[in-house]
């Protein structure tokens, strides 16, 4: 039975232990603090917005807007303090990170076991597989190998991605001389997701781990700072979980240049802003974390949701639900935001990152289930929130500006005159409504903008992070460029979130069904299908606001340029060639750009070589390998055993029907007439039967040609020279 | 080896064949069967041509022995299984195994051996060769497996129900250790309010804000 946190830190000794003696108080007062200054900063100006609103005349709309500019302005607010703060903290120092709470450069870990695993869901599976090696050769190169198992957890549920995860993992292991340290395993169904499959792997070898630390499919970490993760571990025996903060890299795409710059460069002073008040509370993002293994399995298998979808089931986004139930039980949880070395990728263009929030949208949701859960910590709470309103917000923008237009139309039907009275501000400012309108507007954008601004001073009094972002004025150009980028494209983020809320509340499922990309991005067909609604919107909201008011329009023009360009804008922010020419004149760089750590470079050169080698296969040309191929299929055919000795997957594929008659004659079938008169579900199961698999093999070669469909004499055929 | 297919042609008590027939079947027959067999070596990566050849032949050779037994058959057929026959066996003997029909065990076994041992690039000669072959080779087949993951070492998670319940919630939200916190954020919210109702609900709250802003513009100066 493993020990709660207090028992486990006395057993691993008290050498930390008194660093934390008073931090509940001292965590108490920063949260204070922080969250005061939000609250003053949002009372103050929403006082000067409800006196605008009061001096052109209290209406019933005008307490809907005041309610709904508290909220956004409170959002915006929090923002722009992590900003504040952070910049202070890396300016003048933070000595409250879990690196600074004690010296673990010094420990050992000398008998500690870790895996890392790399869940998987029909992912790219080169990319996979080289963010592996590359990690791998990382961590044998600190010379601590021994302490670590690498595994690839694969929940595919397509057979070729199925075939080509068992193949490269083969061809890894033995390029690596990795046999019996990077393993492979694939669940037979993959009921609860991501965190199923974690599950899965807890419950089968989890006991053999003092730690696992969870990779996503395009995570790729150095080896020293997964060392350092362990060894940060062994020294606070308290922390149940230290997540790293993953810099955004590899992107070529002029989009994904601009995101990763912008993570880059105001990524810092924020989760510097974010550890000052969550310390020991932190989070966890589901992926580049170090877990304590005996807690989590004790306290994080995640309970199903009552009700049904969307809120009811299994838990989406499990990672924030994950941490708080880590901090329920008084185990701490740190970013540990100083430590380099962790990466990951992100969407190469506008579509590709909105599915992604579409997934996330609904996850985040979904933890205002978990919200008001009995014994979470507030400060969860908190981060649930945060989560929840990153979503929210947006159709809460969209009922502003809706709102205002309303409340617009409502003055300019009544055809009356806007009479200015006085208000609070009158005796200090004496402003005039629309000066009142305009400093309001001003301090908006200010508390936007401020984080941004603190970003690159606290760029300028840093000489090696300039050079590493390629000098200040280049930065400062940059910034100021993403700044109109992120202006047009926030209210796309606004439309798109707000339907995605929309549909998820109601329950509408969303099929973006397949990309039509172009090798250089998006295609102008593929843009014009995914915006033409936004830009439609745009024109008719510009056509409406120009007719009710024309001074309004300008207002307005901001958010309507946005929609207007959405579709020329999703094109050429997805091109590779603009983000090559960017970086060619110095636009977007970032530290791993100017001076690639090994480890990126490695991976961007073998996948470089991949692409060029290995031209992409035709639909179920690796279901022919798996037949074939002599040593795909005893590659298949041994994992395959290998899974029948695991009680529980031995019963998950008796339910699935493997061993039954009617597999072999659908294997009779897909050698007959072809895999196209298989569904992709009765290749799973002939491809899941360990007897069927080798049985194929042999027939495909001793059968004559006229008794194998064409297809297969076709395949065959490839094997000749 | 034997590398001849005259034994296997002239085999005593076979009857003479029709012009362009060989044990039976079609020279086109055979030339599939050919190709077939050419085929599966090429998909275990046997690249010596001499080699390749001399394996081929063989097969045909035990094939084409068969034949006149088994008119049922195509040349294919028949070169497919000897081929299926030969390769197993030959794992048989290498890895010390006696081969069960019924299932596949031994030829996915060799196959798998094959690949780890790096057969295709170190020991192309010594594949269907017949012993004695190189301790080293025979260590290393015999050796040879493939491990997807460590022990098991099974253990049950068990998720732990969670209250969501909005009763249970609401008294919980007065145990928050936050609530002075949230108090004070209240009454700073309420503060805000007052200001702006005393502010903007009547001449007279106005008359009171003005009086008090004298008074504080006074105080400063």
């Amino acid at each position: 039975m493993p020990a709660s946190a207090p028992e486990s830190s006395r057993a691993a000794g008290q050498k930390s232990t008194a660093v934390y003696t008073n931090r509940p108080v001292r965590r108490w007062l920063r949260l204070f603090l922080f969250y005061s200054l939000v609250m003053l900063l949002t009372g103050a100006v929403s006082v000067l917005f409800a006196d605008l609103l009061w001096r052109s005349g209290w209406t019933g709309t005008s307490t809907i807007l005041l309610i709904l500019f508290v909220i956004l302005f409170g959002l915006i607010s929090i923002g722009c303090m992590h900003g504040i703060f952070g910049f202070f903290l890396r300016t003048f120092g933070d000595p409250d990170r879990i690196t600074r709470l004690g010296d673990y450069k010094s420990q050992g870990i000398d008998g500690v076991s870790v895996a890392i695993v790399f869940p998987t869901y029909n992912e790219g599976v080169a990319r996979v597989m080289e963010g592996l090696r590359t990690t791998y050769v990382s961590v044998e190169q600190t010379g601590q190998i021994q302490h670590f198992d690498f595994f690839v957890l694969s929940d595919s549920t397509d057979p070729a991605k199925w075939v080509e995860e068992e193949q490269r993992w083969c061809e890894l292991v033995r390029e690596l001389d990795a046999l019996g340290r990077i393993y492979y395993r694939r669940r037979i169904s993959n009921e609860g997701k991501k965190s199923g499959n974690v599950r899965d792997f807890l419950s089968t070898w989890g006991r053999r781990y003092r730690y696992f630390i969870v990779f996503d499919a395009d995570s790729v970490m150095r080896g020293e700072t997964i060392v350092d993760l362990v060894k940060l571990m062994e020294v606070h025996p308290q922390v149940g979980l230290i997540q790293s903060i993953p810099a955004l890299v590899n992107a070529e795409s002029l989009f994904g240049r601009i995101q990763q710059f912008a993570n880059r460069l105001y990524g810092p002073i924020f989760i510097a802003g974010l550890n000052y008040w969550a310390q020991d509370l932190g989070n966890y993002w589901g992926h580049n974390a170090i877990i304590r293994t005996d807690p989590f399995m004790q306290y994080c298998d995640l309970p199903r949701l009552p009700g049904r979808k969307p809120f009811g089931g299994h838990i989406l986004s499990h990672d924030f639900v994950e941490a708080a139930l880590l901090l329920k039980e008084n185990w701490q949880v740190w970013f540990a935001y100083d430590l380099e070395g962790s990466y990951e990728e992100i969407p190469q263009d506008m579509i590709s990152n909105a599915q992604r929030d579409r997934r996330w949208c609904q996850g985040n949701l979904q933890h205002s289930l978990v919200l008001f859960g009995r014994g979470l910590r507030g400060i969860s709470r908190i981060h649930f929130l945060m989560g929840i309103f990153g979503y929210l917000a947006s159709p809460l923008w969209l009922l502003f500006l809706v709102t205002f237009n309303w409340a617009l139309w409502n003055f300019k039907s009544s055809e009356l005159s806007v009479i200015v009275t006085r208000g609070l501000t009158t005796p200090f400012l004496k402003l005039s409504g629309k000066q009142h309108a305009f400093l309001i507007f001003v301090i908006c954008m200010s508390v936007l903008f401020v984080p941004k601004i603190l970003a690159l001073i606290d760029l300028a009094f840093d000489r090696e992070r300039r050079r590493a972002f390629g000098g200040l004025q280049r930065a400062t150009l940059s910034a100021v460029i993403e700044t109109v980028f992120s202006s047009l494209h926030a209210p796309l983020q606004m439309l798109w979130h707000s339907k995605f809320v929309a549909t998820i509340l109601l329950g509408i499922g969303v099929n973006w069904g397949p990309q039509k990309r172009t090798a250089n991005g998006i295609a102008w067909s593929e843009a014009i299908r995914r915006h033409w609604g936004q830009t439609a919107l745009g024109i008719a909201w510009g056509a409406a606001v120009w007719r009710l008011d024309e001074a309004t329009f300008w207002w307005f023009l901001p958010v309507l340029a946005g929609m207007l360009l959405a579709i020329p804008l999703s094109v050429f922010t997805s091109r590779m060639s603009l983000g090559a020419r960017a970086r060619s004149l110095g636009l977007f760089l970032t530290p791993e750009e100017i001076h690639p750590p090994s480890e990126l470079d490695t991976l961007r050169v073998r996948m470089a070589l991949l692409e060029k080698t290995q031209a992409p296969q035709p639909a179920n040309a690796i279901i022919a390998e798996a037949v074939l191929d002599p040593y795909v299929n005893a590659i298949h055919v041994s994992l395959l055993r290998e899974k029948q000795l695991n009680p529980e997957y031995r019963d998950a594929l008796a339910k699935l029907g493997v061993g039954r008659p009617e597999v072999r004659e659908l294997a009779e079938k897909l050698l007959g007439q072809g895999p196209e008169a298989l569904t992709t579900d009765e290749k799973m199961l002939v491809l899941s039967d360990a007897e069927v698999v080798p049985w194929l093999h042999r027939q495909a070669w001793i059968r004559p040609s006229k008794a194998l469909a064409t297809w297969w004499q076709a395949a065959i055929r490839k094997y000749a020279r | 080896m034997d590398l001849s297919l005259e034994s296997a042609l002239n085999a005593p008590g076979t009857p003479a064949e029709p012009s362009g027939n060989i044990a039976g079947r079609a020279l086109d027959e055979w030339n599939a069967a050919y190709a077939k067999v050419e085929s599966y070596f090429h998909a275990l990566r046997i690249q010596n041509k001499v080699l390749l050849g001399r394996l081929v032949i063989h097969v045909l050779k035990r094939a084409m022995r068969r034949a006149p037994q088994e008119p049922q058959l195509s040349a294919t057929e028949l070169a497919g299984e000897e081929m299926d026959a030969v390769v197993t066996e030959w794992f048989g003997q290498v890895l010390q195994e006696a081969p069960v029909s019924a299932n596949h065990m031994l030829s996915t076994r060799g196959r798998l051996a094959l690949l780890l041992v790096d057969m295709p690039g170190k020991w192309q000669e010594q594949f269907l060769h017949p012993p004695p072959w190189p301790e080293e080779f025979i260590k290393a087949m015999r050796e040879a497996y493939l491990r997807a993951g460590p022990d098991f070492q099974l253990a049950k998670m068990a998720p732990r129900p969670l209250d969501l319940g909005p009763i249970a919630t609401l008294s919980n939200l007065s145990m928050l250790p936050f609530r002075k916190m949230i108090i004070v954020w209240c009454g700073l919210m309420l503060l805000f309010v007052a200001l702006f109702i005393v502010t903007h609900n009547s001449q007279q709250n106005e008359h009171l804000l003005n009086e008090f802003l004298t008074w504080v513009r006074n105080l400063f100066h």
